[in-house]
């Protein structure tokens, strides 16, 4: 299964890039985020780390509605959607791909959104950089597993992106705000309560990635 | 090798199929016709696995990695080369992408002097003989074809009539939805025509000549 993911996701890195129009716009979203922000704020000013962190999810957020729109959106012209089911694979195996595609990406674009958050917004990163990284990585694998999920639900792009955001981002609530906590200690914010935010983190991926295995057969079932 | 029973299928209230029961033994190759919306291709797909029945059962007698379906869709990515798009179908169903068998493959469908452009710039018959070279990349013990020429020219569509006889002389059972069954009939073992989503029948060619009269028996041979 792990192979076939693999193969699923190179050939979606590779077509993203070869396209790519639509991850450069999920990219300029998230960077219009933080630099409008940044003229908000009084000259001289920096925004607290709460505000920087915040903003880098709700960037990377936005970013994940893009990118899982846009991956499954690569089956549509030709049904390759068919072809997939009829593979000689677990049909969870293409959950996985998606899933491992959309993790790329999302941290692909978080590297651009992160020095751009401390150059726009004047942060500077001290203690708790590795409580970040978890959480990033942790929220990342819940973001990617769901969007992987819930990309598969709706056939055409537009219907996709308003359901992705519809049901997508409620679910998140708890990652987002981990993901968040978890950040504000890389911008030198409180250090209380990161392992539990870290524990918070890792139960809702293992509920998201649970329910996905489970469900993922039903939604990416019968094309009519 | 693939055996059905009883088979229904409905979209909503529509039935589309109601009691189709047919069989099509290894190494032989069955046409599928009959008037456009009579449930041909949903037949097909539920066939190939892509749909499940309402009712009814559906028995294959092969494993599912050697199971072609060739339809109007051609599961093709157009960004992708026409040999790159090979290799991934192919590491998908476990080969091993070898350069050297999959330019085979596009020879056989004289598709090698376009292994490196891409899918998207090719013209509908083209891309119809780089699905067929999809297909062929392994060979199929059960091959189902939905109007297999559509957009092919003369010498195409004796191209794919010759690799479709292959596949059944090496024991393949081949179902062939067409909407020229007097022309294909030539090439087939069985026909089954079905009319409003029932088998209305189910022989062979000359028996569907008697049937359906003089006007079934021109077109062309192979």
């Amino acid at each position: 299964m792990l192979k076939a993911a693999c193969i699923i996701a190179s050939k979606d890195i590779r077509l993203v890039m070869v396209r790519g129009g639509a991850w450069v716009q999920s990219l300029l979203l998230g960077l219009l985020l933080v630099f409008v922000f940044s003229l908000s704020l009084p000259a001289g000013e920096t925004a607290s780390p709460q505000t920087a962190a915040t903003l880098f999810w709700l960037a990377s957020a936005f970013c994940q509605v893009l990118a899982f729109a846009m991956l499954y959106a690569l089956e549509e012209p030709t049904n390759a959607r068919a072809g997939l089911m009829l593979a000689p694979i677990p049909v969870q195996a293409v959950w996985l791909g998606k899933a491992m595609a959309g993790m790329g990406l999302i941290l692909a674009s978080q590297a651009v959104f992160f020095p751009a958050l401390v150059v726009f917004l004047g942060q500077h990163v001290s203690g708790g950089v590795w409580f970040f990284l978890a959480g990033l990585l942790l929220a990342d694998a819940g973001m990617a597993g769901l969007g992987a999920l819930v990309g598969a639900v709706a056939p055409g792009q537009a219907a996709r992106e308003s359901l992705l955001s519809v049901i997508v981002f409620p679910l998140l609530i708890p990652l987002l705000l981990a993901g968040i906590r978890l950040g504000e200690a890389a911008f030198g914010g409180p250090p209380a309560g990161l392992f539990r935010w870290l524990g918070i983190a890792a139960a809702f991926d293992a509920v998201f990635l649970g329910a996905a295995v489970l469900l993922f057969p039903f939604v990416f079932g019968e094309p009519q | 090798m693939l055996t059905l029973k009883g088979v229904g299928k409905h979209f909503g209230a529509r039935v589309i199929l109601h009691g189709v029961s047919l069989s099509v033994p290894a190494g032989s190759i069955a046409l599928l016709t009959g008037q456009n919306g009579a449930g041909k291709s949903t037949l097909l797909r539920l066939m190939a696995g892509l749909l499940t029945p309402d009712a009814g059962d559906i028995r294959r007698a092969c494993p599912d990695n050697a199971i072609a379906y060739l339809g109007h869709a051609t599961f093709l990515y157009n960004e992708l080369t026409a040999l790159e798009n090979l290799s991934f179908w192919d590491r998908l169903n476990g080969g091993d992408g070898g350069n050297a068998r999959l330019m085979e493959t596009l020879d056989r469908v004289k598709l090698a002097p376009f292994a490196d452009e891409r899918a998207g710039t090719f013209s509908r018959g083209m891309a119809q003989r780089l699905n067929l070279a999809r297909v062929l990349l392994r060979p199929p013990s059960l091959l189902l074809l939905d109007e297999p020429a559509t957009g092919l020219d003369a010498r195409s569509t004796a191209m794919l009539r010759q690799e479709i006889r292959a596949a059944r002389d090496k024991g393949a059972a081949v179902i062939w939805i067409t909407h020229a069954p007097a022309d294909d009939a030539s090439l087939a073992d069985t026909i089954f025509s079905l009319d409003g989503g029932t088998l209305a029948f189910s022989g062979p060619p000359v028996q569907w000549r008697a049937k359906t009269g003089p006007a079934s028996r021109g077109g062309a041979s192979c």
